[in-house]
């Protein structure tokens, strides 16, 4: 059982994050459902495999000022709705040393835009433990971050052919 | 809390010579109100602490070319009750008197709490308003900054691996000036600022038109920032409602608050403008109130 388990969970944040992929819908959608190639983008990521059809473990690296987290848990994909452009996931980490994790939810939606497709990535987001007071203010901006340098990674990873 | 190394050494050039051997794993400490605290929770676990309290010279305040020079290892309580701060930068002295409490004070160092970037502390504030600088010593050598340029991010600051924070440089007021620090307290007296504001004005021999002024706010976004826009459209007025109207609208648009447990981000950006309103109008009536002492 890691440290997250049995902390009581901050506020959950509720965000919603949209950007661009110069790349059509269907080829994005494709891309986005193989699990390790889509985690290869994620900014901080240090390993990901798959337990089952829809289940993932992996680990990821988080820098908040001057300290370090190291996320270890599971990704769940709940729902693949192609008809929709809709999918659902699930994480759960913790990081052992600090004491805390993250539980989170998102939804991603594709809808077409100028140039390819735009991304909406809605997530509910609670933080456990000790990192929760520290990090809590600045999640969506650390979010934010996150995002642009993933949009960034998706779109080179997939005009290189990904 | 995890078993660490302590060093204490002697001098700065040992110190930095520890901290370049150790690198990310060894971290400086002074008055350890906030490093210890962080270790505490373990959000923190250096393998190697480098104490600068043994090493002399850094706990002084010194007057130099009109200039106040604040050691690294200076504590707040110690500035708070300077006579040379008290007569020189008054509102310097009231400013590090607002921190937590007198227990912190006690320990907290100026250059510890500048090393640590917490955007929502009370000196950097005031210290950007007074156009301080931050001394910094490294293994390459020695360099100063602007304090409003020492702030990079949420808790992370300009200074390189193995670099110290050996003081700050405050400059004198010209004559004619005014300075205030106002801090938005809604909760307990010892606790962070929902939103801080320091300004200082500089009058025209009129005594009553801004010739230069200098805005800072602090618990409003990652960093303390400087509000350029605002103190823009100050040079040449005088003091009126329209003007602060117009300062506070400057402000809205230059921060971008954090929501916390001592505020959602909207009404910290509203109270940021309330407050700018406050500080301006106390240092221009203390600038007014100095242009009529000193012809």
């Amino acid at each position: 059982m890691g440290r997250g388990e049995g902390f009581v969970a901050h506020k959950t944040v509720t965000f919603t994050q949209e950007c661009a992929i110069p790349v059509e819908r269907e080829r994005l959608w494709d891309f986005l459902m193989e699990v390790p190639k889509v985690a290869r983008c994620v900014p901080g990521i240090e390993s990901i495999e798959a337990v089952d059809a829809s289940a993932y473990k992996g680990s990821l690296r988080v820098q908040v000022g001057p300290i370090r987290l190291s996320l270890e848990g599971t990704m769940t994909v709940e729902e693949q709705d192609r008809a929709a452009w809709r999918a659902r996931m699930r994480a759960e980490a913790n990081d052992r040393r600090v004491g805390g994790g993250i539980r989170a939810r998102m939804s991603l939606t594709l809808a077409p835009g100028e140039g390819g497709t735009r991304l909406r990535i809605e997530t509910d987001l609670a933080i456990l433990g000790r990192i929760g007071e520290f990090g809590q203010p600045v999640i969506k901006k650390k979010a934010d971050a996150l995002l642009e340098e993933f949009a960034h990674n998706l779109g080179s990873t997939l005009r290189q052919g990904g | 809390m995890n078993a660490f190394e302590y060093a204490a050494p002697r001098t700065l050039d040992e110190a930095l010579a520890v901290l370049g051997e150790h690198g990310d794993e060894a971290r400086v400490i002074a008055g350890g109100t906030a490093l210890v605290t962080m270790m505490r929770q373990r959000l923190l676990s250096p393998g190697y602490l480098v104490s600068l309290r043994e090493i002399s010279g850094l706990d002084r305040i010194e007057a130099a070319n009109g200039d106040v020079g604040i050691g690294a290892l200076v504590t707040h309580r110690e500035v708070e009750t300077s006579p040379l701060v008290q007569e020189r930068i008054p509102v310097l002295a009231d400013t590090f008197r607002r921190v937590a409490s007198v227990r912190i004070r006690n320990m907290a160092t100026v250059g510890g709490a500048l090393a640590h970037a917490d955007p929502n502390q009370d000196p950097p504030v005031t210290l950007i308003a007074l156009g301080a600088r931050v001394e910094i010593r490294g293994a390459g050598g020695r360099r100063e900054l602007p304090v409003e340029e020492f702030f990079h991010d949420y808790y992370e600051s300009a200074l390189e691996p193995g670099e110290v924070v050996t003081g700050v440089v405050v400059p004198r007021l010209p004559a004619a000036s005014g300075a205030a620090y106002v801090k938005f307290l809604p909760r307990t007296a010892d606790d962070y600022a929902t939103v801080a504001v320091a300004a200082t004005v500089s009058l025209e021999p009129d005594g009553e038109r801004c010739r230069a002024a200098r805005i800072a706010l602090g618990s409003v976004g990652v960093t303390p920032i400087r509000a350029l826009a605002a103190e823009g459209l100050l040079v040449g007025q005088q003091l009126g409602a329209e003007l602060l109207l117009a300062a506070g609208e400057a402000i809205t648009g230059a921060v971008d608050p954090l929501n916390d447990h001592r505020g959602s981000a909207a009404y910290k950006k509203e109270m940021a403008a309330v407050m700018v309103g406050r500080a301006l109008t106390q240092a221009w009536d203390a600038a007014r109130a100095s242009s009529r002492t000193r012809p």
